[in-house]
C-alpha cells in the first residue's frame, strides 16, 4: 500500500513539472527548452528573455498558486461540509469579489493592484455577511452546514443583483473591463502579485493542513466530531474562514476561476487519498497542475487572442465532473 | 441509585436546557448519576429530552442551569478534547459522507489522544486492536464502512468508542435498525463492558431490553425525571401509562424474571 | 461563481465603432442615385456654420481648385435646378441593416444615435434639425444643446419616440436591430450605418446629405475631408514607414486591424499598422505576439499610454524601453467623422515630426 501511494505522488509531481515547463515554453511563440534555460540566465534574444522572465514565468507561478489555493480550499470545504458539491466560492466569495471589482471599475480605477484589493475586500465582507446570516438563521448560533450554504447562496444572489444594476447602465468601458475580469485570467501576473499570492496561499494552506485532522473527524458529522473531541463550532468557523481567504486571494489575483475547487478534491479522492492531511497536499499539487495546463490552453487555443481562464477550466471541468458522477452513482 | 461510595463517572445535577426560542425547557431539572461497572439507562417517549441529554453532555447544547460532571469535574471547565478522553459518546446520527475502511474509522477514536502533529504510535495501534477485538469486529478491518450491515456498523461504532479508552461509554439509540439477534448481541456486549468496569449510559426506548440488562433506569417525561431506580421500581403500570399515555400491562418475563411491558390495543370509540 | 448573463456588448467606445461581430448584411458599395459621383463638386455656397471654417478653408477657395471648377459652373446650375426634384422622387436607399428607405420629404426632426452621424449632421448645416443625440455626442459644442436620449447601443426607444423624429440615424450593430425594427414599425424612417472604413464615412456623409435634403453640402464636407487626407498622404509619401501598434484596451488587449479606418489613418500618415494583416476591425491579441512583432511605435490615448508605461509587462517591448510611446487625442481620432482630416494630420505629425511645419501650413 505504501509503495502504491508513493508512486501516485511521483507521477503527480512529474506531471506538474512537465506542465510547468510546457507553460513556459509554449505560448504565442514556441521557445525551445534550451532557449528557456538560457533566457533564465539572461542570455539570448532580449524579447525572449523578457517573455520568459517577465511574462511566462510569473504567469505559470501565478497559475500554479491559484490552482493550489483553490484545490486546498475546495478539499477543506468538502470535508468540513460533508458535501462533495462544496467549492471555494460558495460562501459568497465570488459574488463579493465581483462586487468589489465592479465597484473599482465603475469608479474608473484601472490599476490592477487596486482592483485586486477591492475584490479581496468585497470577498471578505461577503463571507462575514454569510457567516452572520447563517448564525442569525440557525438556532442559537449553531447552524448546520446547510444553513451556511444557503446563506452563501443568498449573499451570492444579492451580489449578482448589485452587479447587474451597476453594469446595466454603465459605460461600455466599465462593462467590458468588469466582464473580462470576471471571466478570469492569469495574464496580470507580475512578480509582485505572485509574491503576495504566494504568501497568502502558503499561510492559509499551512493552517488548513494543520487543521486537516479536525476535518477528518468533522467529516463524520458534528455530533460525532464533538464526541471525538473537536470544538466543532470553532474548528468549522476557522476552516470556513481559511478556505474563504484562499479563495478570495486567488480571485483577487486572477478573477473568477471556477470548477477547479470542485473537481480537484474528487480527483485526489478517487486516487485513494482519504485523510485530509495528504488529501490537501494532493489537491494543491493536482490543482496547480490543472490551472497551469488550463492557462496554457487559454493562451494557445485561439492565437493570438487569449481565452478567459475561467472558461477553459469550466470546459475541462464539466466532462470530468460528469465522469465522476457516473462513478459515484 | 446504587449505593456504591465511589465518585460517579458521569453526574447530572439539576440540568435545565432550553432551546432558543422555545417556551418550555427540553430538560427541566434532571439529576441522576452514571456509576462505573453498571449499565444505566435513560428511557422515555419521543420528545422527552433523551437526545437533548446527550447533546448537553456533548456540549453541543448549553445548559440554562445545573451542571454535568465527569469524574467530579464540571464538563464546562474542561476542553472538548479532555471530555473525549474521558467519555466515549456515540450519538444517534452519524453521516458517512466519505466511506473509509473499518480500521481507519476505528483509529479515529484515538483522535483525542493524539497531539496535533503526531502520528499514531504503537500504543495507539494496540488500543485500536484491542477495541476491534472487544467489539468483535476484528475480522472485517479491511471492509469499507458503507459495505457493512446495520449490526456490524453499530459494533464498529462501539469499537471506535472503545478505542477512545475513556472510563465511560454513552450510546444514543444504538439499536435502531437492528433485528432481534443483533439487538441482543449488542446488549450482551454492553453488559460485558459494564462488568469490566466501564460506566455505560444507554439512551433507548426499548424498555424491555433495558429491564433485562440495566441496573438503573431513568424515565424522562417532558424534560423531567418521572421515575428513577431499578427496573422493578420504575416499571410500574401507573407510571408508564401516564408517561406514554397508552394502555399497557407490566408482567414478568418468564426467562429472567425481569419486568416486561406489554402495550394493549386501544379501545375504539365504537365498542 | 457569478452567473452573469450579459451579452457581449458591442463596444461603442466613443472612439469609434469597435464591433465584435461583423455586420450580417453585406454592405452595398454602390449607391442608387444617378446624378452624383465623386468627381463632381457642386459649389452651392450657403451660410456656413462657425465651426466649419476648416472645411471652408480647404474647399472651394483653394486657389488651385478654383480654375478647375470654373468649367463646371454651367453644369452645376443645371444640376442644381433639376436634381432636388429627381433625387427625392426616385431614390430608394438600402442601409447596413438591409432596410430600405425612400427619400421623400425633407425630414425636419432628426435623431442621431451615433456620434459620427451627429457630427455629420452638424457639418452639413442641419444641426438645427437635430432633436436627439446620444449621451456621448459632444462634438461640436452645439451638440450639447440637443436633447440627450441616452445610449446609442440598444437605445431607449420610448425616449426616441418621445422626440417625435422623422428619421433616426442608428449605428448598425446587431444590438440595434430590435430598436430599428421597433422604430420602423412605428412608422419612423431609420438609417442604420456602420462606419468602419474611410470609404464608409464618405458614403455616410452622402447618404445623410441625401436624406436630409442637402447633398451639395454633404459633398463639400466629404470632399474637403478627402482633400486633407490626400494632402497628408502626399506629404508623407516617400518617407520611411515605421511600424505602429495602436493600443485600444488592455484587458483584454485590443488593437485595430485592417478593418478599421484607424488602420487606414496610420497608412495615410505614413506608417504601417503592425496588425494590418488581420482583417477584423478590433482584434484581441496577446502581448507576447506584440513583443514578437516589435512595433517601432506604440500609440495610445493618454490613459492607455500611462498604463503602458507603468506596466512591467510592456517594458519588454523596445518601444517602451526606448521611449517611443505616442499619445493621441482619442476624442479626435476616435470616430470616423468630419475631423478625419485633422486626425490624419495629428497622426502624421506624431509619426513624422519633421513634416510638422509642412503639414501645418494650411491649418487654422
Amino acid at each position: 500500500m505504501v509503495t502504491h501511494r508513493s508512486w501516485h505522488w511521483l507521477v503527480a509531481l512529474a506531471v506538474f513539472a512537465i506542465v510547468c515547463v510546457a507553460g513556459v515554453a509554449y505560448g504565442t511563440i514556441r521557445i525551445p527548452v534550451a532557449d528557456v534555460i538560457r533566457a533564465l540566465t539572461g542570455e539570448g534574444d532580449t524579447s525572449v528573455i523578457a517573455i520568459v522572465r517577465d511574462l511566462r514565468l510569473p504567469r505559470v507561478a501565478l497559475a500554479a498558486l491559484i490552482g493550489a489555493g483553490l484545490g486546498m480550499s475546495g478539499g477543506a470545504l468538502q470535508g468540513t461540509l460533508r458535501n462533495g458539491l462544496a467549492e471555494p466560492y460558495l460562501l459568497g466569495v465570488s459574488g463579493g469579489a465581483a462586487v468589489g471589482a465592479v465597484a473599482a471599475f465603475a469608479a474608473g480605477i484601472g490599476d490592477a493592484g487596486w482592483i485586486a484589493l477591492s475584490a479581496f475586500v468585497g470577498a471578505a465582507i461577503a463571507v462575514l455577511l454569510a457567516l452572520l446570516v447563517a448564525r442569525a438563521a440557525g438556532r442559537g448560533g449553531r447552524g448546520d452546514p446547510r444553513t451556511l450554504l444557503m446563506a452563501g447562496v443568498v449573499i451570492g444572489a444579492f451580489a449578482n443583483a448589485v452587479i447587474m444594476v451597476a453594469l446595466a447602465n454603465a459605460p461600455p468601458n466599465t462593462v467590458r473591463g468588469a466582464l473580462w475580469w470576471m471571466m478570469g485570467s492569469a495574464g496580470d501576473a507580475t512578480w509582485q502579485t505572485v509574491t503576495v499570492l504566494a504568501v497568502s496561499i502558503l499561510v492559509g494552506g499551512a493552517a488548513l493542513i494543520y487543521l486537516a485532522r479536525d476535518i477528518d473527524v468533522l467529516a463524520l458529522g458534528e455530533e460525532p466530531a464533538a464526541a471525538l473531541g473537536v470544538d466543532v463550532d470553532r474548528a468549522a468557523r476557522t476552516i470556513y474562514l481559511l478556505s474563504a481567504l484562499l479563495a478570495a486571494a486567488t480571485v483577487a489575483a486572477a478573477g473568477l476561476v471556477g470548477f477547479v475547487g470542485l473537481i480537484v478534491p474528487h480527483i485526489v479522492r478517487s486516487a485513494g487519498l482519504r485523510r485530509h492531511r495528504p488529501l490537501l497536499l494532493g489537491t494543491a499539487v493536482v490543482g496547480a497542475t490543472l490551472v497551469v495546463a488550463a492557462d496554457l490552453a487559454a493562451r494557445t487555443l485561439r492565437p493570438p487572442a487569449e481565452l478567459p481562464l475561467g472558461a477553459v477550466t469550466a470546459i475541462l471541468g464539466v466532462p470530468f465532473f460528469l465522469a465522476q458522477l457516473r462513478k459515484t452513482a | 441509585m446504587s449505593g456504591a461510595p465511589t465518585v460517579p463517572t458521569i453526574g447530572f445535577e439539576d440540568v435545565v436546557v432550553r432551546y432558543a426560542g422555545a417556551r418550555v425547557s427540553a430538560l427541566d431539572g434532571v439529576s441522576f448519576d452514571v456509576p462505573r461497572g453498571a449499565m444505566t439507562a435513560v428511557a422515555g417517549p419521543n420528545g422527552s429530552g433523551k437526545s437533548t441529554l446527550v447533546r448537553a453532555l456533548l456540549r453541543r447544547q448549553p445548559l440554562l442551569s445545573g451542571s454535568i460532571t465527569i469524574d467530579g469535574d464540571n464538563i464546562a471547565a474542561i476542553s472538548q478534547r479532555e471530555l473525549a478522553r474521558r467519555v466515549a459518546i456515540a450519538p444517534q446520527r452519524e453521516e458517512a459522507a466519505f466511506p473509509m475502511r473499518v480500521d481507519e474509522y476505528v483509529a479515529l477514536g484515538r483522535f483525542p489522544r493524539l497531539g496535533l502533529w503526531e502520528s499514531p504510535s504503537a500504543a495507539d495501534r494496540e488500543a485500536v486492536d484491542r477495541a476491534l477485538h472487544r467489539a468483535g469486529v476484528s475480522e472485517f478491518t479491511e471492509r469499507r464502512t458503507d459495505e457493512l450491515s446495520g449490526g456490524e456498523w453499530q459494533r464498529v461504532r462501539i469499537a471506535r468508542a472503545l478505542a477512545q479508552e475513556g472510563g465511560a461509554l454513552v450510546l444514543d439509540e444504538p439499536t435502531t435498525f437492528l433485528d432481534m439477534p443483533h439487538e441482543m448481541a449488542l446488549f450482551e456486549l454492553l453488559d460485558s463492558l459494564a462488568r469490566d468496569g466501564l460506566a455505560v449510559l444507554i439512551v433507548s426506548h426499548q424498555l424491555n431490553l433495558l429491564a433485562r440488562f440495566a441496573r438503573t433506569i431513568v424515565l424522562l417525561d417532558r424534560g423531567k425525571v418521572a421515575a428513577a431506580g431499578t427496573p422493578a421500581e420504575v416499571m410500574r403500570a401507573p407510571v408508564l401509562e401516564s408517561i406514554y399515555d397508552w394502555p399497557l400491562v407490566v408482567t414478568r418475563d418468564p426467562a429472567a424474571g425481569a419486568p416486561a411491558l406489554l402495550p394493549l390495543r386501544r379501545p375504539t370509540s365504537l365498542s | 461563481m457569478a452567473s452573469i448573463s450579459l451579452r457581449k456588448e458591442s463596444v461603442f467606445l466613443g472612439i469609434g465603432a469597435l464591433d465584435t461581430e461583423p455586420p450580417s448584411t453585406p454592405r452595398k458599395t454602390q449607391d442608387h442615385f444617378s446624378f452624383f459621383d465623386r468627381t463632381t463638386t457642386v459649389r452651392r455656397i450657403r451660410g456656413v456654420p462657425q465651426f466649419n471654417k476648416t472645411i471652408l478653408e480647404f474647399s472651394v477657395f483653394s486657389v488651385a481648385r478654383c480654375r478647375a471648377l470654373q468649367s463646371f459652373i454651367g453644369l452645376t446650375l443645371l444640376l442644381a435646378a433639376c436634381s432636388p426634384v429627381r433625387e427625392r422622387a426616385r431614390t430608394a436607399l438600402t442601409d447596413d441593416f438591409g432596410d430600405t428607405i425612400v427619400v421623400g420629404q425633407t425630414p425636419r426632426r432628426v435623431v442621431s444615435l451615433n456620434p459620427a452621424t451627429t457630427e455629420i449632421v452638424f457639418a452639413i448645416g442641419a444641426g438645427d434639425r437635430l432633436v436627439g443625440r446620444t449621451h456621448w455626442d459632444l462634438y461640436p459644442a452645439a451638440a450639447s444643446k440637443v436633447p440627450d436620449l441616452g445610449s446609442g447601443i440598444r437605445p431607449n426607444v420610448e425616449a426616441v419616440l418621445g422626440a417625435r423624429p422623422d428619421i433616426v440615424l442608428l449605428y448598425a450593430s446587431i444590438d440595434n436591430r430590435p430598436a430599428a425594427a421597433r422604430l420602423r414599425a412605428a412608422g419612423i424612417k431609420t438609417l442604420s450605418l456602420k462606419i468602419d472604413h474611410i470609404a464608409d464615412f464618405h458614403r455616410a456623409v452622402r447618404l445623410v446629405g441625401l436624406l436630409l435634403g442637402d447633398s451639395a453640402k454633404a459633398a463639400t464636407v466629404s470632399d474637403s475631408v478627402q482633400r486633407t487626407l490626400d494632402r497628408v498622404r502626399s506629404v508623407t509619401a516617400g518617407l520611411p514607414t515605421p511600424t505602429v501598434f495602436w493600443h485600444i484596451w488592455d484587458a483584454p488587449l485590443i488593437t485595430i486591424g485592417a478593418g478599421s479606418y484607424m488602420s487606414e489613418l496610420i497608412t495615410i500618415a505614413g506608417g504601417r499598422n503592425v496588425y494590418g494583416d488581420m482583417t477584423a476591425v478590433s482584434p484581441t491579441v496577446a502581448i507576447e505576439d506584440v513583443i514578437r512583432r516589435n512595433p517601432r511605435y506604440l500609440i495610445a490615448g493618454p490613459e492607455g499610454a500611462a498604463k503602458i508605461k507603468a506596466d512591467p509587462h510592456w517594458s519588454a517591448t523596445s518601444a517602451v524601453r526606448e521611449g517611443r510611446v505616442l499619445v493621441v487625442d482619442t476624442a479626435l481620432v476616435g470616430r470616423p467623422a468630419v475631423r478625419l482630416g485633422e486626425a490624419a494630420l495629428e497622426m502624421a505629425t506624431l509619426l513624422h515630426p519633421e513634416t510638422a511645419a509642412q503639414l501645418s501650413q494650411k491649418v487654422h
